[in-house]
This record gives C-alpha cells, sequence and structure tokens, in this order.
C-alpha cells in the first residue's frame, strides 16, 4: 500500500511542479493537477478500504525516525482514513468543477488549490498541535487564495476580512499552543492531554485558547461575519469546498483535540454548537442571495455536527453514526448546492426558476433541500431519528427541542427557495448551459447521499431495508418520466394494486389498521382512475404521488415507531409536492410544509418520550408513557392534529386543498387527512381515558369549535373548491370531538365519519374538480344550470350532498344517530350543542354547492359544455355504491368495529338479528330506513312526473331585468354572497383571527432575524472584534 | 530578564491588537497585525528561554548530555519561531496584496469604504 505520507509529497511535488509550466500548456497543467488529486483519492481510498475490510491497522508516522516529542508524528487510522477520503473526493471533484475556471486564472491557482486540498489531509492527519498550527495557516493563506477565484469587488473585500479574522484568530492560536507545550513539555497532541493540563489554572487557559481557536474556525454564530461574506462572494465551486472540505477537517480536528479539556468542555461545545445551529439558521430566514444562504446553512450544520460532538459524552456507542451521518449530509447535499448554485448564476433565490429548466438538475436540488432538513431517505433522517432519541432516553429533552427548533428554522427558508424554484415567473430566452464537468459531480453526490441513506439501516432500531421497496418503484416511475400519462397512470396503479397486495398481510386480522389500509391504497387507486382524464405527460405528478401512498401505506403497516415517523415523513414530502403543483399553491404548499414538519416534530419529541420510557422502538412503548407523559401525549396528539387541521393548526388546508389540481384534491382530503385520524386513534387507544382525562376534553372542544368554525366557514365560500376544503376541516372537527369522547358508540360514530368523508369527499373533490376545469372557474356566482348538461354529476353531488349533511336513508344519518347517543351519553352537552349547531350550517353549504353549480341559470360560455370525463364517473360511481352498501347494510362494517372496540371501551351498542341497532336511549335499522325513504321518493317522483305534464316549461330567456342588465351581473346571482345574514350574526367566528395569529408569529421571527443580522456590520475591523469579544465571553464563562 | 521580554511582547501584541482593530487605515492595520505577530513571537522565545542558559548545541567537545539538558535553553520554541515568523511573512504579504487590488478598485484605503457584503 501506498504510504500516506505519499499524499503529502504527491500534492507538494506538483504544485511546485505546475509552476514550471508555461501558459501554453493550461490544459495539461489541469489534467495533471486532477491526477495529482486523483492519485490523493486513490491514496487514501486504499487505506479506507484496508481499515473497512480489517486488513490494516493504525499507522503512526514519525519524521525523521524520532518519536514525539521530539518529531512530529502524523496518524493513518480509520477516522483518518475517511476523513482526508472524503476531502480528497471533494477536491477531485471541486477540481474536475472547477476546471475550466482554473485554466482560465491559470497555473498559480491550480497550485493554490491542489495545496489546500493538502492542507486539510495534513490537518486531519497530524497528531502535532504545531504542525497542525501550520497546516492551518497554509490552508487560510490557500484559501485567501481561492476566495478571488472570481476577481470582484465583493470577493476581494470577503478576502481582507479573511485575512484579518483569520490572523487575529491564529495569533491567539499561537499563543495557547506555546503556553500548552510550556506546561506539558509536549507538542504531541497525545502528551498534551496525557499532561491534563485542566489541572492548573494556567494549563487550562492554554487548553482554552487552542479549543477556543479551533472553534472559531468552524465560524460559530454569531462571530462568524468574516465567514458569510467568502460564502457569498467567492465562486461557488470554492464554496462548496470551503463547505464540505474545510469544515470537515474542522470538525475533525476539534473532534481530535477535544479530549485535552475533559469533560466540561465537551458540553462547552455542545452549548457553542446549538447556539450556532439555531442562531445560524434564524437569521439566515431572513436572506435572499443564494450564496450567503447557504453560508448560513452551512454554518448551521456545521454547527449541529459540533453540537453532536460535545454530547460525544452522552451519546455513548450511537455517536459515531449519528455524528458522521449528519457530517456526511451536509457534506454531499451543500456540496450539491453550491455546484448548483455556479450553474444557475443567480443571486437572488427567487430568480432561481431557471432551475426547472432541467429537470435532472431540479430533482438533485431537491434532493439536497430534503437531505438537508432531514426527510427520509437521507442519512440526515436516521442520524437525526436516533439523536433525538438517544438525547431523550438520557435526559436531556431541551437539546432535543433546541435542535428541532434549529433545524425548523432552516426549514423556513429552504421550503421558501424551493417555493421559487418550482413556482416562480420563468423566463424562455433563457438557456441553462450546464458543462459535462460541472454536471458530473452533482450527479455523483446525489447517488452517494441515496446510498448513504440506504446503507444507514443497520444504524437504527426499528429501520428496515423494506422501506426502500416503494422508493425503487419511484425511482423507476422517475426514469420513465417521459412517458404520456396514462401509461405512467397504469404502471403506477398497478404499482399500488401489487403493494397492497403484498402489505395487507400485515393489516389483516388488525380491523381498525384494516379500514384505513382501504382508504388509503383502495382510495389511492381510485383517485388514480381520475388522472386517466389527463392528457400529456404530467412530468413529475406519478412519483410524488406514489411517494406519498408509499409513506401512507408504511404508517399503516408498521409496528414501530421509526417506521412510523419514516412513513409519516415520506407522506409529507410526496403529498407538499401534490400540493404545490397547483397554480397558485407556491404560499399553500410553503404553509402546509412548514405546519408539518412542526407537526412532525412535536410527534418526534412524543416518540422520543415514548422510547425513553419502554426502551423500546415498538408502537407499544406509546402505552404507559412514564416520561412526563402529558407533555408526551399533548405532543403527539398536537402533532397529528396538524395533519387533521383542526383549529388553530387549520390555516393552510383551504389554500392547499383549493388550489390543488383537480384529482390532487381528492387525494389530499379524502385520502391524506386521515392520516392524522390513524395517529390520533392510534394515539388515544394507547393513551386510554384515564391517563388522557385532560387532554380529551380539550380536544373535544377543539373538535367542537373546529366543526362550528369549519362549516360556518364554508357556507360563506364562493369559490367551489375551498368551500370542500373548509368543509373537511369541519367534518375533521366532528371527527376529532367523536373519537376524544373515548366511548365505544363515539368511536364507532367516528369510524362512519371517517369511512364517510372518505366517500363523500371524494365524490365532491372528484366531480367538483371535474366541472371547474370543465366552466374554466372555481367561482360559484360564475355556474350555473348544469344539470341538463350533466346530469349524472348532479347525481353524485346529490347523494354526497345527502350523506355529508347527515340526511337519512344514507350513512351520514347513521353517523349522526351514534353520535348523538354517544353525546347524550357521555354528557358533553354544551359541546354538543355547539357540534349540532354546526351540523345545521353544513345544510346551507351543502344547498348553496348543489344549486349555484346546478340549478339556477345557465352561463353563456358554458352552453356547449358535455358531462365530465368518464375516467371521473367510473370511480365516482363506484365510491357512490359504497356510500349506499354501507347506508343499507351499516352493521356488515360498524358490527366488527364494535366488536372491536368493546376491547377497550365497555359495550353500549346492540345489534339485532335483523340489522336493528339498539342503545338504551333509542334504536334505528339503517336496512328499513333505506327501503322506506326509497320507497316514498320513488312514489313522489312519480307524482311529480305525472303531473308535470301540465305545467308551463319557464325558458332561461323569460326573466328579464326590467329591460336593463344590471351593472355588475354576478351579484345578482344568487350564490353570491349568500347567507348575508348569518355573516352579519356570527360572521366574527371566521374573522381570519387564526390566520392574523400565525402570520404575527412569522413576522416576529423574521423581524427578530432581522435585527439580530445587523451584527453582521459588513465591516472587517467589526468582525475582528467579534472574534475577541466572543474570546472573552467564552473565557468568562468557561474559566473565569 | 525572561520576564521583561514575555511582558514586553504580550504588551506589543495588545498593541498591536489594538492597531488591529481600531485604525481605518488599511495600511495602518496591517502595520497593527505585525505588530501582533511580532509581540507573539517575543513571547514564544521567551517561553524557552532559561536563565543563564546556553545555546543548544551538542558536540563532542561541549558539555555532557547529561548537563545539557539542564543548561541549555529549549530549542523548540526557537525552531516554532521561525516557522511563525515565516507564516507571519507569507500573512502580511497576502494582505498588502490585497490592499493594493482594493485600491485599484475603489481608490480608498479606508476599511469603513468596503462594506459591500452585509447581513
Amino acid at each position: 500500500m501506498v504510504g500516506p505520507i505519499y499524499i503529502i509529497a504527491l500534492a507538494l511535488g506538483l504544485a511546485f511542479f505546475l509552476g514550471f509550466f508555461g501558459k501554453s500548456l493550461k490544459t495539461f497543467s489541469g489534467f495533471v493537477m486532477l491526477a495529482g488529486l486523483a492519485g490523493m483519492t486513490f491514496i487514501s481510498g486504499q487505506w479506507l478500504m484496508a481499515f473497512v475490510d480489517g486488513s490494516a491497522t493504525t499507522q503512526e508516522i514519525f519524521t525523521a525516525g524520532f518519536k514525539p516529542p521530539f518529531s512530529i508524528n502524523l496518524r493513518m487510522g480509520i477516522e483518518e482514513a475517511t476523513f482526508t477520503f472524503m476531502i480528497n473526493v471533494i477536491g477531485l471533484l471541486g477540481g474536475i468543477y472547477l476546471f475550466n475556471r482554473l485554466k482560465e486564472v491559470g497555473n498559480s491557482a491550480m497550485s493554490v488549490f491542489i495545496v489546500l486540498i493538502m492542507s486539510l489531509n495534513v490537518i486531519v492527519m497530524t497528531r502535532d498541535i504545531f504542525n497542525l498550527f501550520v497546516f492551518v495557516e497554509i490552508g487560510s493563506i490557500a484559501t485567501a487564495g481561492m476566495i478571488i477565484l472570481d476577481k470582484t469587488s465583493k470577493s476581494l473585500q470577503a478576502g481582507l476580512k479573511y485575512l484579518l479574522a483569520t490572523g487575529v484568530i491564529s495569533g491567539l492560536l499561537l499563543i495557547g499552543i506555546i503556553f500548552a507545550y510550556y506546561f506539558a513539555g509536549s507538542l504531541n497532541i497525545d502528551g498534551i492531554i496525557a499532561a491534563n493540563l485542566m489541572a492548573s489554572k494556567a494549563g487550562a487557559v492554554a487548553v482554552f485558547l487552542i479549543i477556543a481557536v479551533l472553534v472559531l474556525e468552524l465560524k460559530p454564530f454569531p462571530a462568524n461575519g468574516w465567514g458569510l461574506d467568502v460564502y457569498e462572494s467567492s465562486n461557488p465551486g470554492f464554496g462548496a469546498i470551503v463547505s464540505a472540505g474545510t469544515a470537515t477537517a474542522g470538525l475533525f480536528v476539534l473532534y481530535k483535540v477535544l479530549p485535552m479539556g475533559g469533560d466540561a468542555w465537551y458540553q462547552y461545545i455542545s452549548i457553542i454548537g446549538l447556539i450556532t445551529f439555531v442562531g445560524s439558521n434564524l437569521v439566515g430566514t431572513q436572506q435572499k442571495i443564494a450564496n450567503r444562504l447557504l453560508g448560513y446553512s452551512s454554518i448551521g450544520q456545521i454547527g449541529l455536527v459540533m453540537t453532536v460532538i460535545g454530547l460525544q459524552p452522552i451519546l455513548g456507542d450511537a455517536f459515531a453514526f449519528i455524528a458522521f451521518a449528519l457530517l456526511l449530509n451536509h457534506f454531499l447535499a451543500k456540496a450539491g448546492l453550491f455546484w448548483i448554485s455556479g450553474i444557475i448564476k443567480k443571486e437572488n433565490i427567487t430568480d432561481w426558476s431557471a432551475l426547472r429548466k432541467n429537470s435532472a438538475l431540479l430533482i438533485m436540488f431537491v434532493i439536497f433541500i430534503f437531505a438537508l432538513i432531514g426527510f427520509p431517505p437521507f442519512p440526515s433522517f436516521f442520524g437525526k431519528y436516533e439523536l433525538i432519541m438517544s438525547l431523550i432516553s438520557s435526559d436531556n429533552i431541551w437539546v432535543a427541542v433546541v435542535i428541532l427548533i434549529g433545524s425548523f428554522a432552516e426549514g423556513i427558508y429552504m421550503f421558501r427557495w424551493l417555493g421559487h424554484v418550482l413556482k416562480n415567473e420563468n423566463s424562455e430566452e433563457e438557456v441553462l448551459d450546464i458543462p459535462w464537468n460541472k454536471f458530473i459531480p452533482i450527479v455523483l453526490v446525489t447517488v452517494s447521499l441515496l446510498a448513504a441513506g440506504f446503507y444507514s439501516v443497520p444504524f437504527v432500531a426499528g429501520a428496515n431495508y423494506f422501506y426502500f421497496v416503494p422508493l425503487a418503484f419511484i425511482l423507476f416511475l422517475g426514469l420513465i418520466d417521459f412517458l404520456p400519462a396514462y401509461i405512467k397512470n397504469t404502471v403506477s396503479i398497478a404499482g399500488m394494486g401489487y403493494y397492497s397486495w403484498l402489505l395487507y398481510p400485515l393489516v389483516e386480522g388488525d380491523l381498525m389498521r384494516t379500514i384505513f389500509f382501504a382508504i388509503f391504497m383502495f382510495g389511492g387507486i381510485l383517485t388514480l382512475v381520475v388522472g386517466y382524464n389527463k392528457s400529456g405527460k404530467r412530468e413529475g405528478f406519478y412519483p410524488v404521488a406514489l411517494m406519498m401512498y408509499a409513506g401512507l401505506a408504511t404508517i399503516v403497516t408498521t409496528d414501530n415507531m421509526f417506521g412510523f415517523f419514516f412513513g409519516w415523513e415520506l407522506m409529507t414530502a410526496g403529498s407538499y409536492f401534490l400540493i404545490i403543483r397547483g397554480k397558485r399553491s407556491k404560499p399553500h404548499a410553503y404553509s402546509y410544509m412548514l405546519f408539518s414538519v412542526a407537526g412532525a416534530y412535536l410527534i418526534l419529541l412524543g416518540f422520543g418520550l415514548a422510547h425513553a420510557s419502554g426502551q423500546t422502538q415498538a408502537l407499544i412503548a406509546l402505552k404507559d408513557i412514564s416520561v412526563l407523559p402529558t407533555l408526551a401525549y399533548t405532543l403527539l396528539a398536537v402533532g397529528f392534529m396538524t395533519k387533521t387541521a383542526s383549529l388553530g393548526l387549520h390555516i393552510w388546508l383551504p389554500g392547499a386543498h383549493g388550489e390543488a389540481e383537480s384529482d390532487v384534491s381528492p387525494m389530499v382530503s379524502a385520502v391524506l387527512l386521515k392520516a392524522g385520524v390513524f395517529g390520533l386513534m392510534l394515539l388515544f387507544l394507547y393513551m386510554g381515558e384515564q391517563t388522557g382525562d385532560t387532554l380529551l376534553f380539550i380536544l373535544g372542544w377543539v373538535g367542537a369549535f373546529t366543526a362550528l368554525v369549519g362549516n360556518l366557514a364554508a357556507s360563506f365560500q364562493e369559490d367551489a373548491k375551498r368551500m370542500l376544503a373548509y368543509s373537511s376541516i369541519g367534518q375533521l372537527g366532528y371527527i376529532l370531538f367523536a373519537i376524544a369522547m373515548m366511548t365505544q358508540l363515539g368511536w364507532l360514530a367516528g369510524f362512519t365519519y371517517v369511512i364517510n368523508h372518505f366517500l363523500f369527499k371524494a365524490i365532491l373533490f372528484m366531480v367538483v374538480g371535474g366541472i371547474v376545469v370543465k366552466a374554466g372557474t372555481h367561482n360559484l356566482y360564475q355556474m350555473g344550470g348544469l344539470i341538463k348538461k350533466m346530469p349524472l354529476s348532479f347525481l353524485a353531488v346529490l347523494i354526497a350532498m345527502i350523506t355529508m349533511a347527515g340526511l337519512p336513508p344514507l350513512s351520514g344519518f347513521a353517523g349522526k344517530w351514534l353520535f348523538y347517543n354517544a353525546v347524550i351519553l357521555k354528557g358533553w352537552y354544551i359541546q354538543g350543542v355547539i357540534v349540532f349547531f354546526a351540523g345545521t350550517i353544513a345544510f346551507l353549504y351543502a344547498f348553496k354547492l348543489l344549486h349555484s353549480i346546478f340549478l339556477g341559470q345557465l352561463k353563456d360560455n358554458h352552453r356547449n359544455l358535455k358531462e365530465i370525463s368518464p375516467s371521473i364517473l367510473i370511480p365516482v360511481y363506484i365510491l357512490i355504491a359504497g356510500i349506499f352498501y354501507f347506508s343499507a347494510f351499516p352493521q356488515d362494517v360498524l358490527e366488527p368495529i364494535g366488536n372491536m372496540l368493546a376491547n377497550y371501551f365497555p359495550s353500549t351498542l346492540e345489534w339485532a338479528a335483523d340489522g336493528n341497532a339498539v342503545t338504551i336511549l333509542s334504536n334505528w335499522n339503517g336496512n328499513a330506513v333505506m327501503i322506506i325513504i326509497i320507497s316514498m321518493f320513488v312514489l313522489v317522483l312519480g307524482y311529480l312526473w305525472l303531473i308535470t305534464g301540465k305545467t308551463q316549461k319557464l325558458e332561461q330567456f323569460n326573466i328579464v331585468y326590467s329591460a336593463e342588465r344590471p351593472f355588475r351581473p354576478e351579484t345578482t346571482h344568487v350564490s353570491h354572497n349568500m347567507f348575508a345574514g348569518l355573516n352579519k350574526a356570527i360572521g366574527f367566528l371566521v374573522a381570519p383571527g387564526i390566520t392574523n395569529f400565525w402570520n404575527n408569529v412569522s413576522k416576529m421571527v423574521l423581524d427578530f432575524a432581522g435585527v439580530v443580522r445587523r451584527l453582521y456590520s459588513g465591516n472587517g475591523q467589526v468582525y475582528a472584534i467579534h472574534i475577541i469579544i466572543y474570546i472573552v465571553v467564552f473565557y468568562l464563562i468557561s474559566i473565569g | 530578564m525572561e520576564y521583561v521580554i514575555m511582558t514586553t511582547g504580550f504588551a506589543l501584541a495588545i498593541f498591536g491588537l489594538y492597531g488591529l482593530l481600531s485604525q481605518k487605515n488599511l495600511i495602518k492595520i496591517i502595520i497593527g497585525f505585525s505588530i501582533f505577530t511580532t509581540g507573539i513571537n517575543i513571547v514564544m522565545v521567551a517561553i524557552g528561554y532559561v536563565r543563564g542558559g546556553i545555546a543548544p548545541i551538542l558536540d563532542n567537545e561541549g558539555i555532557s548530555q547529561i548537563a545539557a539538558q539542564k543548561s541549555i535553553v529549549d530549542p523548540v520554541p526557537q525552531a516554532l519561531v521561525l516557522t511563525s515568523i515565516v507564516i507571519g511573512l507569507g500573512v502580511t504579504a497576502l494582505m498588502l496584496a490585497y490592499v493594493m487590488k482594493l485600491y485599484q478598485d475603489k481608490k480608498s484605503l479606508n476599511i469603513n469604504d468596503y462594506k459591500n457584503l452585509k447581513w
């Protein structure tokens, strides 16, 4: 094997040698440089391989054969091999990426570049503190050289600030080193550790200076203005090297020297890391300049890894995996993002929509963003999950909370950026120039990121390679994205069908899971069938739709918390992309994502507390949580309620569901919302009525008000799809209220509502979505009289509305009957009245929707409309068949559910042999009601048919407005400002108070960030003063 | 004696740092930096000093090795100082080159004129 010393020899030799080549040999020099970097990569790579397969042992290399303290020594162990390999890979890929630019600038730039990479190698390998200083300085000088690779006024300024800051920092380091030598008698890191300098005050100061300075090299918040300027102004290709390479080396050095300080220092480092992670991400929320934003994110992520290094004594065995997963994730994703930035060449993130011109680049961008926020299946997801679990198990819940806050802050700007990329206007003329040498490195880091996620599985309890099966299918769908939509639709349906068949045994025998599994999978397939009416390619639709369904399938089939969380996040990611496909969906998808991420973090904390109590990842840990049980159950409930859009957490829903594409609305409304319900039901069953007494009482009230406000807001809507969206909020309020009662009848009502809402909301959104597309408007007052054009649609909406309004004979009434019995038996009268009142309001909007679309006057521009496509009507009528079956034979479904519930709650409902449902209050027979009402309906209809022969038909233009045309014709439409009186009376209930509340919260956060970032005044001297203040404050806290 | 040297070194370093932080002229800032590093170098030399010690050169004609260990000044800080001086030279030269380029760009040596990057 080639000795590690040859990494240095090769790099130094080449850097020297390149100077001899003339200007005419630039291309040749470039290839020589790349060959050198490849050689360095090869040497560290072969050591890494040897360590991994166990054929090598840690090597110590001494200068001139002396042992320390009389010589400088380098070490090559598995850690050093890993880190030098990472650095050399980023050097090689970065060299390929910057090839043309380096060639333009000349051989000197290549020399500097190779020296920089070499210095990072030595920083990792050296065990001598002074040698470390020398190579940190060489690295700084090389960095200062590379900053002006693009020689602009800004990069010159940034370079000088960088030199001033690192000059001060290294002076302090030198003082620390010389005193450490004085007290320890050695420059060797192990020698200094052995000397235990912390025992004396003077020695402690020396250690302080060394560690504090090495922390400063990692740009801790807020003493990091000089680092941000470098990220912003230098060539993004070089930004990638700093963010990935330099930071990796710096973190390793910190890890290496930290034992000098002992336990107390681990704690300081974790606190500094936390402040940096949260502070940097928070201030980043105000940032609009792409490269500077990446700088904030880089500093934040490095802060997170720093925190983990500081937590090493707490994390124990899990430390190595967590630290490495988070570091590798940052390393790959951030390099990729900087490289993409170098291709896009847009300063402001609002101009980044140019990225859409290349779908491969766009997908990789999305992957990097999701990896940074910690979504599955990327290594950060596994690392973060394990980190939170370990922290809570070791009684450090506050650290976990702070980490999640920082991570959320990062989500604020990353998803805003993503929204700009996906939705902003895109100019046609511009062409994206993507040279292959810039493209290949990005592809390689993307592939590595995915592979790293896959190889994270064995390190996390509960993780399973099986979770990657649907992801592979999604990848396949992505690869066939060039095919027409109907082919991909068929493939998707087939894939989902097969996957459902494969997973069914996992839920078989568990009725609750079976019901939700059926809603998710069967509902998913039906909503996909609707997609057959879409022409063209529908680029990017199928992978994300299937991602959502894969997540839902995972949630409902898994038996452990990790799997649940994996599925939850997968479902969130998929649904986000579905929602943002709508034309005006940018702000709505953004708020959906922020609520979802926050909710997911609450769930994660709750899982952490459950895990800390039960020491198992199995979902059974949710039963009898002993560590902070009230907090744990509340966190979980609120987390799930972000998905069910309960009052206070609902503001994302109307826009997200209302603006979505016509077949996406039923997916996210009828199907997706049930994920939150499933979570709540699971939680309540494990929690039990006794433990959750107060919580359940509050949630009952929340459910009641959600129902009221949702329905009321729905009745005031002029937009057909938004009305349906608000109606979902109301319906989910019923469900929350029903299951919060924790009685058999309440839960039966809850299940009935779940099934009904799935059936009728899917029908309504499918039909209305189809009509909206045909009519070309969302507004109810621009429609009317469509009954003759679309009779089948009318019938479908009518049936769905009867179900929704809870009128006999359809199953909505079953829900209502169960519900009132449950309310009375439970004794929640006041809440019951509110819900009852909400129910009557549901009539209003049901009528408004039906009337405005189908009855009244046909509009001129709708004269040529035809019935909506059969690909919509077929799934709709399948669902209607479901409603009729459920209405006529409710006992077939409800009796087994009731029996299942009898395991948890005392039984209060009996089923007689003739299908009569009996409680102590009343009885009801779905079958008989259906027969009676249908017979009456037929009789009345027949009678009407007989007598209508005599009536005179009123044609549309029999009406005139007294020979005048009204100024604004739509104001004369019946559904325009319908229910104005009601609005006047209790409309204040739906005043946008909650929206304003959240707007103020976000404004406060952004304003705070705006104030804090004034620290970065732009003056290099001020940054140097920050460094001095940082050192002083840090000293006072740690030693003084 | 060594305390006088060390105190002088620290004083120089602090003066230099003060200059670096308070002067507005870029050239003066760099002079401050130079004084700062010089002060640190003096501190380093002072650390290795042994009262009444001799030069750390071992030859056959001189004193025995055991006596030498007690009486020679520590050679390590002296070696370090040489490296440190070289690095200081490199950094100072690079800073001056930067200042030259900045001056060509904006015709100003005032550090307050170079605040285009902020927040």
